[in-house]
């Protein structure tokens, strides 16, 4: 059975390993955009700040594709999907398969600002290359404007900080981290911020990127100008669905995909950042996040050999530090009531509850059991016995095996 | 089947000696009267959870299907060949906490001082030397058991059989009746 592989990420390898374990014969063909091996996007920040060396992002060993014969092609990326022809497209090759797997992630979204795309020293950082472009351009830049606050762009702000440079943060939104906290928690991260020099800018969009001789000179935003030398944009990201166009195979902000990770296309699955879960709740949809991508290349691996394993559920967790302060944050950001707890030394910890249960939960300072409390939403325990325990950082394990207990003591 | 650690929860009566002899046991000297002076202190890997008068001591699983393996970024939290057990490389460990916010357990902790991610490792030093790791050797309750599945099963079976034979009463008292003789005698 020939099997390709679009993509070399998380996703794909994830995949790719399982194929291997389960069946030595198959032929596994993998289609990269990017000329180099497999490496881990999440530390590309540290390896900008320095923290992390550029080895630490390869994964696998240089003989990785070779010791489980996958046929890798560099520098392809994938241009058309044909299954009827059971064919890709891919740099003016066709590709046969019997199996597909659409492991091809997402990329940056680039809001429509004039200037935004295409000019010198303005950087994505969802890349090698992306990070390579900024280490060098750090040599001049001595100012610097992150363009979104979400995880990667707070992740940017403080590699960009510890190199010295002047950071500016523009946020659109009301307030910093709008996808992951409500105000009263985003303002603990903005204070943060602050503190360690960074000017955060909130309801404040970018309006128009000015170019000089030398790159980019400024960022006009709010009607002021905010001079600087280097711009980082990380106002989120998107599955990349440029490549279903004219193969039928569904798709809305991800490719659609049941729970076997197959998508409305026979012999072609889908998995990690381009995926969308239709049947989720909307919080649970689309989540572009590491746990995903791994979780759903093995499910989609063990279907696309006819081993039925079905996917629970995309896990709407995440998890930044911003200048050493953990933030956690997973489900939604109201519930129908919110428990809380805090130490007066900047920890606060909220879950918020609907119909009795755990549906989501904020955690600034003190992160610990949070792994607990998202179990508990996953599995729809009911809560209310708990009660204000909850939020507080000693509730763990214990209390779910609590009701056995109770009964042996009584 | 090799030995594995055990729990017998209703033993438990939160002495927390698990966790000091844990985190001595994860100290540059491994002596107590060493470990209290390094800086930053060792951290432990176990944690006496308690609710009301119930304790248990909680640490990793090492589940087979581990979350934290699945959702580490840096190839850090990886299992060893050799002794099963799910461990986290420290060199590759940038501290992101996204095993932390996974493990349904709260095996997992945020280490904010060396920022890196701190679980149980299962102790491969002593086990290779043939002792029980450091929290079952410290136990005075037998709380926590080094034991293959075997052992452990035969264990628990004979005190059921003794427990039925002998009327309800349990022939290894729990950990209740220890905290309870312990106050009489004062």
């Amino acid at each position: 059975m020939q099997i390709v592989i679009i993509g070399n990420g998380p996703a794909a390898i994830a995949a790719a390993e399982t194929l291997r374990e389960q069946d030595r014969s198959c032929g596994i063909v993998m289609l990269s955009k990017e000329s180099v091996p497999f490496y881990s996007p999440c530390p590309l920040a540290e390896y900008v700040e320095g923290s992390v060396p550029k080895e630490r992002l390869f994964l696998r060993d240089p003989d990785f594709y070779a010791r489980n014969a996958i046929d890798i092609r560099y520098g392809r990326p994938v241009t058309r999907i044909d299954p009827q022809a059971r064919q890709v497209w891919a740099g003016g090759e066709a590709v046969g398969y019997d199996r597909l797997l659409i492991a091809s992630g997402s990329r940056a979204f680039v809001p429509p600002v004039p200037g935004l795309a295409g000019t010198r020293g303005v950087f994505e950082l969802k890349t090698l290359d992306d990070a390579e472009g900024i280490l060098e351009r750090l040599e001049v830049a001595r100012r610097a404007v992150v363009i979104g606050s979400g995880f990667i762009g707070l992740e940017a702000v403080q590699a960009l900080v510890r190199h010295g440079l002047a950071v500016t943060l523009l946020e659109a939104q009301r307030h910093v981290l709008p996808a992951m906290l409500d105000s009263e928690m985003a303002a603990l991260v903005e204070r943060r911020l602050v503190e360690h020099g960074v000017q955060v800018r909130t309801g404040c969009g970018a309006e128009r990127i000015l170019e000089g001789e030398d790159g980019v000179r400024g960022v006009l935003a709010g009607g002021v100008e905010i001079p600087c030398e280097l711009v980082i944009c990380a106002a989120g990201v998107r599955a990349d669905l440029s490549i279903l166009d004219g193969s039928g195979i569904a798709g809305n902000r991800g490719i659609l995909v049941d729970a076997r990770m197959r998508t409305s296309v026979e012999g072609v699955f889908a998995a990690g950042d381009v995926i969308e879960r239709p049947d989720a709740p909307e919080k649970h949809r689309v989540v572009p996040n590491w746990p995903n991508a791994v979780s759903t290349g093995r499910i989609a691996a063990w279907n696309m050999l006819g081993i039925d394993r079905r996917h629970p559920g995309l896990e709407a967790v995440n998890v930044v530090r911003v200048f050493d302060l953990p933030v956690a944050s997973f489900g939604v950001q109201a519930g129908d009531s919110c428990l809380r707890w805090q130490d007066g030394a900047g920890a606060l910890r909220k879950v918020l509850l609907k119909d009795g249960r755990v549906a989501g939960g904020q955690l600034i300072g003190e992160i610990n059991g949070t792994g607990v409390l998202h179990e508990m939403m996953k599995k729809g325990t009911a809560v209310e016995r708990f009660g204000t325990h909850l939020a507080h950082p000693g509730f763990g394990y214990i209390h779910t095996l609590e009701p056995l207990r109770a009964v042996k003591w009584a | 089947m090799s030995r594995t650690i055990f729990t017998v929860a209703e033993r438990c009566v939160a002495c927390k000696s698990c966790e000091i002899a844990c985190a001595v046991e994860h100290s540059q000297s491994k002596t107590l009267a060493g470990a209290i002076l390094e800086t930053p202190p060792p951290q432990r890997r176990i944690s006496v959870e308690g609710v009301g008068a119930y304790s248990y001591p909680s640490r990793c699983q090492h589940c087979s299907d581990a979350a934290c393996m699945t959702a580490c970024p840096t190839g850090a939290m990886q299992r060893d060949g050799g002794t099963d057990k799910v461990f986290s490389d420290h060199d590759k460990c940038i501290g992101c906490w996204m095993c932390v916010v996974v493990c349904p357990f709260g095996g997992v902790t945020a280490d904010p001082a060396g920022k890196k991610a701190v679980k149980c490792d299962g102790c491969p030093e002593r086990t290779a030397r043939g002792e029980a790791p450091a929290c079952v050797a410290a136990c005075p309750t037998d709380t926590l058991l080094y034991l293959t599945p075997e052992e452990f099963a035969a264990q628990r079976r004979q005190a059921t059989a003794h427990a039925a034979v002998c009327g309800g009463e349990s022939a290894t008292p729990n950990g209740m009746d220890i905290l309870r003789s312990l106050k009489r005698t004062h």
